[in-house]
């Protein structure tokens, strides 16, 4: 039993950062009807812009931060003028494979900048870990997830009460519909890819807190993409959910099944359950079945 | 024999062919490994290509049933002993019945949602590799080379003579399985499954006989790789080397095979390239660190998908036939 609680605590944590990256996703989905791999470099870079900051620079932790968001929006509205919005009126698939191939262009730059090394941010960070019960969780893990709770509580508020996430609610719902009453689609595009562009940042910093920035970081996104799959493509809430369960999926079975084939299991639990989801409920917890017209 | 229409299509044919068979009397070894190279890509990629650019389902596991046909004649060579003649069809085979069992996937879902199921199926296909019992695990398992009579095909020019041989053979039935039945209930697939269904096309049926075909020829193509490089592991068929074949196809065009040979041999230029090239970066600009080669390589692919997708999202192939009509038209193209 203690055995159990403690897995899926930490599956509960770690699957926070599934979340988030997979929000980011969701997000652009909703709006412009794009599945994003980009995002994962998003995420890559929102990590390396924090830590040039706070390593390189010497910045003050909360300043650093809000320097490093800023540089992230400014390069996901740079992906969106120079590379999306060129393919407006394309078949959908053509923008998953642009998205693909900017993954490819900024993983060579990631690649070049760290040169195969691996970076970790500065101890800012309260690290060790915290007893509950016979429970022990890292601390960098639970200040992860405290990030992520609080990301998914202003998205909350954002769309429920600003003017511009109204208007990208009433975007995702009609392109046209919204362009009819007065609400600028293409404004609205940017914005999008501007906040997604945040909140891969933030996630990236969440987790390069938990696992240094190195080469295999911007490959999150596989598993953000997974936790879409998992709780819809369309819903935010199943983002969260999706993650949640992921985590807890992946370190359950790890603990319970490894020894039985020799470890490993962590890599590829996700990918047994998304072949699962997508062959059982193929829109997903949350997702929105479409029906299809010739 | 109709794909070839005219004497003059004859003539280059017959030329180009006798030309390739004679390359390597001229004995220059680094073009001999390149072709092999990109020979095995152009098949795998036509396998591609079948699944992806005539039935419109986009596959990012070919690299993993390729490495499904080069662990399959691996471990029949090894511990059957079955001769090559009869593993080379044996092996694209298995891998074709493997990718049907991973394109039933594609009964309930199509588009973005069939990537990512042939993304999941990639990295289980390749789990299973490394942690089964019998694939050697992480340290791969080694091929003994084909053999004719007494003789070993166990260098680069003597497995060259193979490798084209049997490309030759799979781009000719891959031409013809195009302009077939088949190819046209592909593309009437691709375009508009449930039109294509509505006119009477079995849609699940063709879908599962491109997994087949697509599979079958990265299984050859597999099996050719692993009996040129002597050795198959796991490393060799990275997630990577999906996406790399995917971007050929993009750069070549999606929906025509001479776009397949466009696409395999520029972006395989394009690496050779960068590959000549980084050193000569790296001792002029030190701040590229070291060893730039793959992230420049990575780079530079990226970059030319994008240029690509913006300027001509119908590919080389495109072009290509642009071009060819305006000869055909002179002088009254433009």
């Amino acid at each position: 039993m203690d055995q159990l609680s403690q897995l899926v605590v930490t599956g509960v944590l770690g699957g926070s950062l599934y979340s988030l990256v997979a929000v980011s996703v969701v997000l652009i989905y909703k709006s412009t009807q794009v599945v994003s791999l980009a995002h994962g470099q998003l995420m890559a870079f929102g990590a390396l812009f924090y830590w040039i900051c706070l390593s390189l620079l010497g910045l003050n932790p909360f300043l650093g931060f809000l320097l490093a968001l800023g540089a992230t929006g400014f390069l996901g509205l740079i992906i969106e003028q120079a590379a999306i919005r060129p393919l407006i009126g394309q078949p959908l698939f053509t923008s998953f494979l642009m998205t693909f191939s900017l993954f490819m262009v900024l993983d060579g730059i990631f690649q070049l900048i760290l040169k195969g090394q691996s970076k970790s941010f500065p101890s800012i960070f309260p690290s060790g870990l915290l007893s509950i019960g016979s429970i022990n969780v890292p601390v960098s893990k639970i200040f992860s997830f405290v990030m992520a709770v609080f990301v998914f509580g202003l998205l909350g508020i954002f769309f429920k009460y600003t003017k511009i996430g109204l208007g990208m609610r009433a975007t995702s719902e009609n392109h046209e519909l919204a362009q009819s009453i007065g609400i600028s689609v293409k404004s609205i595009f940017s914005w999008i890819w501007i906040i997604s562009a945040i909140v891969a940042a933030i996630g990236g910093i969440a987790a390069a807190n938990v696992m240094d920035i190195h080469y295999p970081l911007p490959y999150i996104i596989i598993k953000g993409l997974i936790v879409c799959l998992l709780g819809g493509l369309e819903s935010i809430v199943g983002a969260l959910v999706g993650g949640i369960c992921l985590g807890i999926i992946e370190n359950v079975s790890a603990g319970y099944l490894d020894p039985f084939v020799g470890g490993g299991i962590q890599e590829v639990a996700a990918f047994v359950v998304l072949l699962i989801i997508l062959l059982v409920k193929p829109y997903g917890l949350f997702g929105e079945v479409r029906i299809e017209r010739i | 024999m109709a794909i070839v229409r005219t004497p003059f299509h004859w003539c280059v044919l017959v030329t180009a062919i006798a030309f390739f068979y004679f390359l390597p009397v001229l004995g220059l070894y680094d073009v001999i490994v390149f072709l092999n190279y990109v020979n095995i890509l152009v098949i795998v990629a036509l396998g591609l290509q079948m699944v992806t650019g005539y039935c419109g389902q986009v596959s990012f596991g070919q690299a993993a049933f390729m490495a499904v046909g080069a662990y399959s004649c691996a471990i029949l060579k090894s511990y059957f002993g079955i001769n090559f003649w009869v593993l080379l069809p044996l092996s694209g085979i298995i891998a074709g019945i493997i990718g049907v069992i991973g394109g039933a996937a594609s009964l309930r879902m199509k588009g973005f949602y069939l990537a990512m199921a042939s993304i999941a199926i990639h990295f289980v296909i390749m789990w299973l590799i490394v942690h089964l019992n019998f694939t050697g695990g992480t340290t791969g398992l080694s091929v003994s080379p084909p053999q004719i009579g007494n003789i070993f095909l166990d260098t680069d020019e003597r497995m060259y003579y193979i490798i084209l041989s049997v490309m030759l053979i799979l781009t000719y039935s891959a031409r013809n399985v195009v302009r077939s039945k088949v190819g046209r209930a592909f593309v009437a697939v691709r375009d508009n499954d449930l039109a294509a269904e509505v006119m009477g096309i079995n849609v699940y049926y063709y879908k599962m006989l491109a997994f087949f075909v697509s599979c079958f020829y990265a299984g050859v193509g597999g099996c050719l790789w692993a009996h040129w490089i002597m050795v198959v592991h796991a490393e060799q068929f990275t997630f990577l080397n999906a996406l790399w074949l995917l971007g050929m196809l993009i750069v070549g065009g999606m929906g025509s095979i001479p776009g397949v040979f466009f696409g395999v041999i520029s972006i395989r230029l394009l690496e050779e390239f960068v590959l000549y090239i980084s050193p000569v970066l790296a001792s002029n600009f030190s701040w590229l660190g070291l060893a730039p080669a793959a992230s420049l390589g990575v780079m530079a692919f990226g970059l030319i998908m994008v240029l690509f997708l913006i300027v001509e999202p119908r590919g080389i192939a495109h072009r290509w036939e642009i071009m060819k009509a305006s000869f055909r038209l002179r002088p009254f193209s433009r």
